[in-house]
């Protein structure tokens, strides 16, 4: 649940890259002949928005509407007394609030003559909520887009890595904290609460696992701003073998996470240590955007030779399935710069680990 | 999570809830119900799982006899092994929101003529696309009111995971109070109230927050705002405890309070009193809030129980944090069992926005409170 800290800070976002993003938004708008995007946030899902305007849906649902020419207005159901928050921590100037998002959409957009609105990632809509907005719009031509923010969020800016790198510095101290050995799973899980809501991170989401022969993986994924990171740590590994072949497979996973590699690409490089993991174990290697954390990337398409784009911030996990049903896991985020893949949550010195931070 | 062990009487409760779902499905004419669960409203698919769930998009199909059992479906992997590891559900399968094959193939196999989808209005184009390609001819209709009435009343199995609730609510409360102090800033707070309430077991939480003097309008996500002596911290805390969410409503000073600040409180005490002398079995919401807003009304501060201001005296409680809205005009009934806080939270010109409320079972003889917290206005010590 997002309710840690939500900060607009131009010292950490410039107000140019802000405007910069939306309007490039709108050039795409321009050019596909859109007068309008709109995009549908939850609180659960809304970093699209995030991106565009740092305006966190922290409760219920919210649209952006972006027209082609002019500024972006949040309309949202949420009350009147929320707004001079939102204008504090967003660039939006405008807010509307009200019941209904077919009757907000069709009041912003007023009684003209019509024209094109664009459902921004239509796929993810909830169907009657887009349909309603449908059935308001009569005289509109209504589009389903792509999701061109997703993509523009895939790639993030010098200012973004910033962001990401010194976060990923109050992770490793916090994830080293809650893997320490000998805590229970809820002192682990509170570690980690503690830890990153107190360095201001805005959700934190901490979990943990047991195998039978008593090893803990704990695994925090947290968002910093609209950004977002995981790493998972392996606890209480005296009484096993097992998790320093783990390490080794996830270290040379992220050493092989360069631009252009694919999920396969990750497996392979990890195989020889998690081929030696206990008998009967399943290994599953992947990569997902940090754009697409919120989601765990389990909404969007990430086909088995979807390779790695140049500059992007990847997790990278390796889940493991004992014969005996219990599970391991390890992570790291992971930039995947031209000159070789930078471990942003990397630890100093940790046996087979990747670069660390530079 | 911290499970009931008691087997027979888990068994007794996962059949009384099958047994409710599938007499509010014959009423509704459905031959099938799919509870819908996006990544914040998970609440009907751990009605019928018992079990926490973390994917993006989750399901449970059940069908209108026993012959076909109880399914469950999820986008991540590891819910599989929490839902049959609870038991409720065996036949667990994971799928991907692009291709709900398993899903889509039991569908197919039930053949309902009319299908309610709890959370259809949140539905994704995605997923109801497949939905409907799986079932062309049935009618697919929302079945998120028929879950709401069904979950409206607890069972005495529930009001016992409520009450282990509550105790963790008092701690968070406890804790939250224990931390102010000048120099504090906002998300400090939360992060020592996280902590306290994961170290004893709470699963989430929902908290908003707001500190300062009589210019606070309402609540928010935390600030980087530092405490000063004097300012009035507002919150409402809400963990969740194996799958229970409940929430305390309070207001802490930091240091001595105020004259102002102890009148704000003697007026949301006496609306707070009023609400829970209204309720009995069968009580509206409306008349639970009416009694509420009477209070103000009645001092000439009714203004300030408008959109304008905040409307909402209060809501249910239960699997989902904010069931039916106690706000005048929601003719909803609150039987024996229904469980919900009231909370007159508002702004007014007297100390700023005050935030003062508990969680209420509704039983034959009235409300009972279900936290040990006191309700006053807590003063912290100025360290």
């Amino acid at each position: 649940m997002k309710r840690g800290l939500v900060l607009l800070d131009s010292a950490e976002i410039p107000a140019e890259e802000w405007y910069g993003r939306v309007a490039a938004v709108q050039r795409e708008l321009q050019a596909d002949g859109t007068d309008v995007g709109l995009i549908y946030g939850d609180v659960s899902r809304s970093d699209d928005i995030a991106y565009l305007t740092n305006l966190c849906v922290y409760w219920n649902e919210g649209i952006l509407a972006v027209p082609a020419y002019g500024h972006p207005v949040f309309l949202t159901k949420l009350s009147l007394r929320v707004h001079s928050w939102m204008q504090l921590i967003s660039t939006v100037t405008e807010i509307r609030s009200g019941r209904s998002f077919a009757e907000l959409v069709a009041k912003f957009l007023g009684p003209g003559d019509g024209g094109t609105v664009g459902l921004i990632e239509a796929e993810l809509w909830p169907g009657p909520v887009a349909a309603e907005i449908r059935q308001a719009l009569a005289g509109w031509d209504v589009r389903e887009l792509s999701g061109l923010v997703r993509a523009r969020r895939q790639v993030p800016s010098p200012a973004e890595v910033a962001l990401l790198r010194h976060a990923a510095g109050l992770l490793v101290e916090t994830a080293t904290v809650a893997a320490a050995p000998g805590l229970t799973d809820r002192e682990r899980i509170a570690a980690a609460e503690r830890g990153l809501r107190g360095a201001g991170f805005l959700d934190v989401l901490a979990d943990t696992a047991r195998t039978a022969d008593g090893v803990t993986s704990v695994r925090i994924t947290g968002q910093y701003r609209y950004l977002w990171l995981q790493a998972s740590r392996l606890a209480d590994t005296a009484t096993a073998a097992w998790p320093d072949l783990l390490r080794q497979a996830i270290a040379v996973a992220v050493t092989a996470a360069v631009p252009g590699a694919t999920a396969a690409d990750l497996h392979e490089a990890a195989r020889s240590a998690l081929d030696r993991l206990p008998a009967g174990a399943i290994s599953d290697v992947r990569w997902v955007h940090q754009a697409d954390m919120a989601t765990n990337g389990e909404y969007a398409d990430y086909p088995s030779g979807l390779p790695i784009p140049a500059g992007s911030v990847v997790v990278v996990g390796i889940d493991v399935r004992f014969a005996d049903g219990t599970h391991a896991a390890v992570a790291e985020t992971v930039l995947a710069a031209a000159d070789g893949p930078v471990c942003l949550t990397g630890q100093p010195g940790a046996t087979g680990a990747a670069r660390p931070i530079r | 999570m911290t499970i009931n062990h008691d087997g027979t009487a888990d068994e007794a409760e996962r059949s009384l809830r099958l047994s409710r779902v599938r007499a509010a499905m014959a009423a509704a004419g459905l031959d099938a119900l799919l509870a819908f669960a996006p990544a914040w409203r998970r609440e009907n698919v751990r009605y019928f799982t018992d079990a926490p769930v973390a994917g993006t998009a989750s399901f449970v199909l059940l069908t209108a006899t026993d012959a076909d059992g109880v399914g469950a479906f999820s986008t991540r992997r590891a819910d599989l092994d929490s839902i049959a590891g609870r038991g409720w559900v065996t036949d667990a399968h994971s799928l991907s929101a692009r291709r709900v094959s398993a899903l889509a193939e039991r569908l197919r196999a039930a053949r309902p003529a009319r299908l309610g989808v709890a959370h259809y209005e949140l539905l994704p184009e995605l997923l109801m696309r497949q939905l409907v390609q799986a079932l062309p001819r049935t009618e697919i209709v929302s079945a998120t009111g028929l879950m709401d009435d069904v979950r409206l009343v607890k069972s005495d199995w529930e009001i016992g995971r409520i009450r282990r609730a509550a105790s963790v609510v008092d701690a968070g409360w406890a804790a939250f109070v224990d931390v102010l102090e000048p120099g504090l800033p906002e998300y400090g707070i939360v992060a020592a109230v996280e902590a306290a309430i994961k170290g004893l077991g709470a699963e989430d939480n929902f908290m908003l927050i707001a500190s300062g003097g009589d210019e606070v309008r309402g609540m928010t996500a935390p600030t980087p705002r530092v405490l000063r002596a004097g300012d009035m911290v507002r919150t409402e805390l809400t963990p969740q405890l194996d799958g229970y969410w409940l929430q305390i409503c309070r207001s802490a000073v930091v240091g001595k309070a105020s004259d102002a600040q102890h009148r704000s409180f003697d007026l949301f005490n006496e609306a707070v009193e009023a609400g829970i002398a209204a309720v009995h079995p069968g009580v509206t919401a409306h008349e639970v809030a009416r009694a509420q807003n009477d209070v103000f009304r009645a001092r000439g501060l009714g203004e300030y129980c408008t959109s304008q201001y905040t409307r909402v005296r209060g809501h249910g409680h239960g699997l989902h944090i904010d069931e039916t809205p106690i706000i005048e005009g929601n003719e909803t009934e609150l039987p024996e069992n229904a469980v919900f806080i009231i909370h007159p939270n508002t702004y007014t010109p007297i100390a700023g926005y005050h935030v003062l409320g508990d969680p209420v079972r509704v039983t034959e003889n009235g409300a009972e409170i279900l936290i040990s917290t006191e309700r006053k206005l807590f003063e912290g010590a100025v360290r």
